[in-house]
Order: C-alpha cells, then structure tokens, then sequence
C-alpha cells in the first residue's frame, strides 16, 4: 500500500450538524444516538453520497468498509488483523457504534416501548429493577426456609408475613410490566410446594369458559391437592375459596366433606359456616347435599345424648324454616327439610305446625302441602312401612285420616280452585281406603245446576272429583257430563285429558 | 286471518278471590304472557296469530354458545357437557348437520373422561352422571368410530357399579345425592352403550343382594310417585315435571313403556298429574302444582305425552305411507291427544323466542334466552309436531335392550298452527337424540363382545 501523507490520511473533520432538540422518547434518543456514532452518516443521508467533499467520501466509504470485519462476518488472519487495526486506529475509524433500529420490545399492551418518554421509561427501568430486588429477597426467603425445614424448624411467622408482602409486591410489579398474574395462591408461602394443574383443553374447545384469573388459579391449585388426595387444613381453606367463587362445583363440595372426616372438624361449626354460604345461594342445591352428608356422619356420635339431638333439630329447623321465609317453594330446601324429618324422627305437631304455617301463609303453596303429606303419612308409628304414597295404608289411624280430611276441606273453602288443597285431600282420600262417594256432598257444594241454564262452577276440581266420585257410584251419565262441562267450559285447555276420561267411562 | 280462541288470550274461567303470592305472581305471569299471545307484540304472524320460528337467530345463538364464553360462565365450569349437548341437540333439530363439530368435541371431552370411569364436568372433577349423560349423548349426536371410541366402556362399568345402591337406586356422583335423575342418566347410558348389566363385584348394591346394574331401579321409581300422581326427586318430596320425563324415560328403557310404566306406576294418576302440568292462557306447562309455566316443561312435561300415550297403546302399526301422505285421512282420525297441542305450540313460538338479534328461546318472556331453554324448548316443539308410535316391542327384556319406534309427522284433528316450514326435525322420545343417532351408537357398541 502507498504511503499516504499524513494530513490526507486523517479523517476530514466532521461538519457540525444543526443543533438537534434533545430527545423526547426512547425511539428519538436511540436515532440521535446512532447519528452520533455513526459519522456522516446523516449528512450523507441529506446531500447524498455524490454531493460529499472527497476527505468525507472517503472517511465514509472507509467507515463502510470495516463493518463486516467489526461485526466478525469475516474473518480475517493474523497478519491482515493486525493491517487492519493498523488502519483504522491511523484513520480513526469508527469501530463501536450502534445499529439502527434497535428493537426495544413492546409492554404488555403491546405498545413498541421506543414510543416511551425518557420519564416514562426510566420509572419502567426503576420497577424493573425493584423487581429485581425482590426477587433477592424472594430467594433468600426460599434458601432461608428449605435450610430451616432440613434442620427440622419453620422459619418464624413475621419472616413469612414479611415473605407475603414481598411476593404482593412483586405480583404487583409483574403485572404492571409484563402483564403477568401472579395470584393469591401463589403469592402464599403456604402453597410453595404446590404444583398447580392448570386447565388442560385445546385452544379450540367447545365452549371455553375465559376463566376469571383467581378462579382458573384455585382450582389449578385444587386439581393439584386432589390428585395427592391431601386432606388438610390449607385444603379446607382452599375449598371455601372456590366455593365463594362457584358453589355449583360439585368436586369441591365432594372433597370438602372428605376434609371435614379427616380432619375431624367440629360439625357444628360447619353448619354454622354453610349457614352463610345458603343464605348467599339460595338456588344452590350442593349446599343441601353437603348439610346431609354432614347430619348423616354427624348424628351417630351425638345419638345418645338426646339434648344435644333435641338442639340441634331445633337449630336446624329453624334455619329451614328462615331460608323458607325467602323462598318458599325452593325444592331443595323441602327434600331437606323431608330428609331432617326421617333422620331426627320429627313426626311432631311442631312440624306439622311448620308446614301449617306455610300453608296458613299462602294456602297454594303446593310445597308446603307435600310436606304436610310426608309428615302425616310417613310417620313410622302410624303407617305401614314401605306404603307408596299412592297406596290405601290400613295402619293410618282413623283420626289422622278424619282431622287431614277436615284440613284439607277447610283450605278448600279458603279458595276452592287451589289444586293444591285438592290433591291433598284426594290422596289422604285414597290413603284412608275409604269411598270416593264419602267427599260426594263436600265436592258438590262447589257445584251447581250443571248442564243447566244456571249451571256454576266454583272448582274445576271438585267437577274432577265428581266426576271420578259417580264414576265410582255407577253413575256413568252424570261422570260424563261433568267431563263434558270441563272439557267445554271450566278446563278447556285439558279438553283432551277430559274427553279421554270419557272414552276411558265407555270401557 | 284466524281469530286466535279465547282460552288463550282470556283469563280462566273460574278464578278464585282469595290472593296470596303464588296467585299474585300467576298473574304477573299471565301478564308477561298475554300481549305475545294475543299479537299485541310487533312482528309477522302466520293465519293462527302465531310468529314463525326464527330459525336462523336461533341457530346463530346455538353457535356463539358453542364458542368462547365470558367469564361469567364459571358457573357452568362443572356443567360444560351440557352446553354441548344443549347446543349440538338443538342444532340438530333446527336442521343443522354438527358432525363438523366431531373433532372439537373429542378433543375437547377427552380430559373430562377419568380414569376411574366416567365424565366430569371438566378436566380435575368428579365423574358425574349428569355430565356423563351430556357427554355420551353429544357424541352420539356428532357421530362416527372415533367419537364412539372415546369412551371407555369397562372403567363406566365400574363407575356405574360404584354409583349403584343397595336401594336400587343410582347417586349422581361416589358420593353424591341420590335421585331420578340418576336412574335415567345411567339408563339412557347403560342402553346407548351397551354396559353389561353384570353389578361389579365391589359395588355396595352388590353386597346388598343386587346382581344386576338396573335390578331394583323400577322399583325404586315407584317409591318417587307421590300422592298427587307425579314424580318427585327422591321419595318423599315434591312431584315435579323434570323427574316424571326422567321416570318414564327410565322406565322405557327398563322394558317397554307399556309393560314397565304401568308396573311401576299408577298411570291414571300420573296423566292426571300431568295434564294438570298445562296453562291456560298461557298454553304452556309448569313444572309443580301452582308453579309458573317454564318453556323448559315443553320437554319435561310435555315430552311426557309420547311415553304416556304409548305406555296406553301398547303395539301398534306404524303409519302407513299413504296415511301420512293422505292429509285427509289423517284428519278424518281426528286429534286423540291427552293435552293441547295448540296450547303448547302458542306458547313456544309466541313467548319462548327471544325475536331480538340475540336470539335463542327462554323461560318466559321476561327471562333472557340460554342454552338450557333452547334445547328444551325446542325438544318440546319437536314432540309436539310429530307422532310417535310404538311398533315392535323387545321380546326379552334381559336381551334386548330398545324398542322399535316410528315417527310422523302429526296431522290429526284437522287445524295446524304452524306452518309447515317451521316444523323442526325429530327426536327419539326417550333418548331425546334423532333415533338415527341413537341407533348408530347402540348398534356400534352391540357389535362389540365384551369392553
């Protein structure tokens, strides 16, 4: 290579560009700093490559030129390495300086952070770096307590409070950088050696549910403790949590119960619990499943001590009987309370009293009726074990049978088209095995002039029971017409109903 | 145009002066329900007064269903089989082929299968019967060997026996309740998937003296008929629509309607109970005693009507091609129905459509469409256009385990309300699938010696 003189071999002096505003945001700072360390760069990008001083051609081509060498795209032996550096350090070459379109990534909504304010992304870095640092702690923490389990001890409560805090924090950082939840469970030492099973189901399921994150994260967590089946104190804990959440979740109520056995928990304070969780769901119908579950494991520890049944078919009555207050007719509730019934035994007036009262309320409350029914004519004293409930019962006392009768016909007076009352008094009817011509001068009271000009009608029922009474009579023309007037005028809508009784009197 | 009768536009004839609140919302009800029965709401009705069914709404709410779901619907996390099934039956009926749904429901239903037997309501929870039931009927909907395969028949075996009790009866889940909900889930799946009926050994109805899975379950049944005549959940409790469709399905599947339901039952009480199911004005049914009419009873209740009426028939002929060809003759026979089928239709496509863009069928008019109701309601409205005929019973109850139905169109009686186009396709009366499907999978699975 010739040798060059020396003043011609120096890079021409770099024209002072226009002073530039400083920068705004990150993107602004990043194409300064570029321009900045890549000399002539912007000049040759305003005049063009032709337009330059030769000293400036030259210093730019050079600058060019040593790129590939700089970013080791091409290697060079030792011999031309050294040349190499020989020339740029005499020619002052740039060798370190920064590509353009540096790719600062985006936040978690996707913003491009080159789009930042300086500010904005220096509080960005500062979180970031207070993350970092708790993370530190966050270690610590984790290397302190697997050295205090090996020596057998936990580390001290304040240190896992102090732990809880850290991971909120941090939880709170990640969230607001990257966009990532870190729930409460995992924010809990308690569950560290947990590993959750998140929901397994492919992008394209059939009816994917976007899982609340607190929900999806609980039960990931409670797949996780079913599948080793632990049965301990954080579980029952665990169990409440997804129950506030969902309490239709079957498995959870399910595994709950299994909790309770093993861990042995006081069942009263259990019912105290389920107490708030019914009265929050009131549709609910696990919660009912779950209070029985509880009673059947419960009363054989307590069967001998008859004040403390007495108690608590007191407690649990009167629980009913609130949750009945806001929803009358909910069925879940009544098999309930149909199920409290056989199991404490409560063939009581008080009962009886309860379903009274109910009915004394709203006479068409075909609920409390039903329950009344199983009060009366399930009672193991005064009936036939295993006598279907559409099946005479000889054993049933003849008061019993005279006083539901009496009942039922003074609710009927109440109002006489509440079906309710009616089929109370037909099946007490068909359960005291008495004649259907017995409720002939009853029923026609709500009947008159039929088929007449005059004919009334107070009960579409009662012309039901009539019907069937002269059918039992013999009386086939008078059943008839009464089917007929239903099917006619007072039930229309059965017309078809009515008129098969009809065909049925032909037979 | 055709007036529309009184009896649905006109309170009832007798009316009671004394009011409580059960009265009181009955009359809400009926207030809710009147200016859609009478035509007082906008929108074209056919000769009847009555809307048309909005097929293409409805079948486009089906589908958003069927997608992803807000997170509101974490309540239905234990219960997503039946969105499923809800959706693919309904489809199915408003005409629309969900076999392009096949893959996605396999892969989709697969976590849900545990291995101890059964589905659950998703992936990490307890087999249940109910899901399980969704499950294996949303796979007979879509059909072929690989949805069919899915399923492992000895692990639902054991399950099956694990959920048996010494009662007879079935719980819902290993320790779950007991209902008749149970009994007609594990028929319905003991049937479609043609489960050996040998109890497992280890089960506690077998320590109890039972050697067969469905032996003791009739009986069991009619322990649920109350004194009103209809079915509760359990026995003891209140009768209700939902588990008087569930008994007889049951029933029809223990043996042939007209030899089972009569054993276990007392029929003349059940129709009376179940006749007195329906409303009027409202023409629809209501699910208990004085309760509210629900569209969902159309397929509770009103799906009844079939298995009544052929648990009365017994055998007979199905219709002759010229029979259901001959408007005339079919006329001519005249309507023998038990209930209003008038009644019913009105109510289903006056008050059950949502005619809004969000579509889907509901409650009533004051509720907001689901899934659920569309699915029922339009069962409902299958059932109530068509006929069907019990043709040929099993001869060996022990062997066989279905009866051979046929189904036509119904004519009799005269007088339709709908329009031919909005009759919608047809579902079996107690798998409550097309019997097309139905056969499909029992057929798969009778081929089949052993698991």
């Amino acid at each position: 290579m010739a040798p060059k003189s020396k003043a011609s071999s120096k890079a021409a002096p770099i024209p002072e560009s226009k002073a530039e505003p400083p920068p705004e945001t990150v993107g602004e700072r990043s194409t300064q700093r570029f321009y900045k360390t890549n000399t002539l760069q912007k000049r040759c990008e305003e005049v063009g490559l032709a337009a330059l001083t030769p000293a400036e051609k030259k210093t730019y081509s050079h600058a060019q030129l040593i790129i590939p060498v700089s970013q080791d795209r091409v290697p060079l032996s030792i011999k031309a390495e050294r040349e190499y550096w020989k020339q740029v350090s005499k020619e002052n070459l740039p060798i370190r300086r920064l590509r353009r379109n540096y790719d600062w990534g985006q936040d978690r909504q996707g913003r491009q952070l080159d789009t930042y304010k300086l500010a904005d992304f220096g509080e960005r870095s500062l979180k970031q770096a207070r993350l970092a640092a708790l993370d530190i702690l966050h270690r610590r923490f984790l290397a302190k307590r697997d050295k205090a389990r090996k020596e057998g001890s936990e580390l001290p409560a304040e240190e896992v409070e102090e732990e809880k805090k850290t991971r909120a924090a941090m939880a709170v950082l990640r969230k607001e950088l990257y966009g990532k939840i870190t729930g409460p469970l995992a924010q809990d030492p308690a569950w560290d050696d947990v590993v959750p099973i998140p929901q397994a189901e492919p992008e394209d399921a059939l009816a994917r549910i976007a899982y609340p994150d607190d929900y999806a994260e609980a039960v990931s967590y409670l797949r996780a403790v079913m599948a080793t089946e632990e049965l301990s104190e954080r579980c029952l804990r665990l169990t409440q949590l997804v129950i506030n959440m969902n309490p239709a979740h079957y498995t959870v109520w399910l595994y709950r119960f299994k909790i309770v056995k093993a861990l042995e928990l006081p069942i009263l304070d259990e019912i105290e619990w389920l107490n708030r969780v019914a009265l929050q769901n009131l549709k609910n119908y696990q919660i009912w499943h779950h209070r029985q579950l509880l009673l059947d494991y419960y009363l054989p520890s307590i069967s001998s001590d008859t004040v403390a049944v007495k108690k608590l078919a007191k407690s649990e009555t009167e629980f009913i009987s609130r949750i009945l207050e806001e929803d009358t007719k909910n069925y879940h509730v009544w098999s309930y309370r149909q199920y409290l019934v056989g199991k404490l035994e409560l063939w009581t007036p008080a009962e009886l009293g309860a379903a009274q009262n109910m009915i004394e309320d709203d006479v068409r409350n075909n609920s409390a009726w039903s329950h009344r029914f199983f009060v009366v004519f399930s009672n193991p004293k005064e009936t036939t074990p295993g006598s279907l409930p559409t099946a005479t019962d000889p054993k049933v006392p003849v008061a019993t049978i005279d006083r539901e009768l009496a009942y039922a016909k003074e609710k009927i007076a109440l109002a006489p088209q509440n079906q309710s009352s009616w089929n109370y008094l037909r099946g007490v009817l068909v359960k005291s095995g008495r004649d259907f011509a017995t409720l002939a001068e009853f029923t026609e009271q709500f009947v008159s002039g039929l088929g007449e000009e005059s004919e009334d009608v107070k009960s579409s029922h009662a012309l039901d029971l009539l019907a069937e009474i002269y059918k039992a009579k013999g009386d086939k023309e008078k059943a008839k017409l009464c089917l007929e007037r239903l099917a006619a005028k007072w039930d229309p809508v059965r017309e078809g109903y009515w008129k098969y009784q009809i065909a049925e009197l032909e037979k | 145009m055709a007036a529309i009768p009184a009896l649905f536009t006109s309170p009832p004839s007798i009316r009671d002066a004394l009011t409580t609140h059960t009265s009181d919302s009955q009359d809400e009800t009926v207030k809710v329900c009147q200016p859609f029965l009478s035509g007082q709401e906008p929108g074209t009705r056919n000769a009847y007064g009555i809307p048309h069914l909005s097929r293409d709404r409805h079948i486009k709410f089906l589908q958003t269903q069927l997608g992803e779901l807000p997170g509101a619907f974490k309540a239905m996390d234990p219960g997503r089989p039946w969105i499923f099934y809800w959706c693919l039956a309904a489809l199915t009926l408003l005409g629309e082929d969900v076999v392009s749904y096949r893959e996605r429901l396999i892969r989709t239903v697969r976590p849900m299968q545990n291995e101890g037997g059964g589905f659950a309501g998703g992936f990490g929870q307890d087999s249940h019967l109910a899901t399980t039931y969704a499950i294996v009927l949303s796979l007979a909907l879509v059909g072929g060997d690989d949805a069919f395969e899915v399923v492992d028949r000895k692990s639902m075996w054991r399950w099956l026996g694990s959920l048996k009790q010494p009662n007879g009866g079935f719980q819902m889940a290993v320790g779950g309740e007991e209902d008749v909900r149970g009994a007609y889930c594990a028929a319905v799946i003991i049937s479609l998937l043609n489960i050996p009926l040998d109890l497992p050994t280890d089960s506690a109805a077998y320590s109890a003296g039972h050697t067969d899975l469905l032996s003791g379950l009739g009986e069991w049944i009619s322990r649920c008929q109350t004194y009103e005549g209809g079915v509760s959940a359990k026995p003891g409790t209140e009768a209700h629509g939902a588990y008087a469709f569930c008994a007889l399905g049951c029933l029809s599947i223990l043996d042939s309607p007209h030899r089972a339901v009569p054993r276990y039952l007392d029929v003349p009480r059940l129709i009376s109970w179940i006749s007195s199911r329906q409303n009027a004005p409202e023409g629809g049914f209501s699910g208990r005693t004085n309760k509210l009419v629900d569209g969902c009873y159309c397929h509770w209740v009103g799906g009844c009507w079939p298995l009544i009426q052929a648990s009365l028939g017994g055998l007979q002929e199905g219709p002759k091609a010229e029979d259901v060809n001959n408007d005339a003759a079919a006329e001519e026979a005249g309507d023998h129905s038990l209930f209003s089928r008038e009644g019913m239709i009105r109510y289903i496509l006056c008050c059950c459509q949502d005619t809004s863009k969000r579509g889907g069928l509901r409650d009533k008019p004051s509720a907001y469409s689901d899934a659920y109701h569309t699915c029922y309601v339009l069962s409902g409205l299958s059932s109530v256009q068509h006929k069907w005929t019990l043709n040929v019973a099993r001869t060996d109850p022990s062997v066989e385990r279905t009866d051979k139905w046929s189904v036509s169109p119904f004519k009799e009686g005269g007088q339709q309300v709908f329009d031919e186009e909005d009759r919608i396709r047809t579902t079996h009366p107690v798998f409550v699938i097309p019997q097309q499907k139905a056969e499909d999978m029992l057929s798969y699975f009778s081929a089949k010696t052993g698991f």
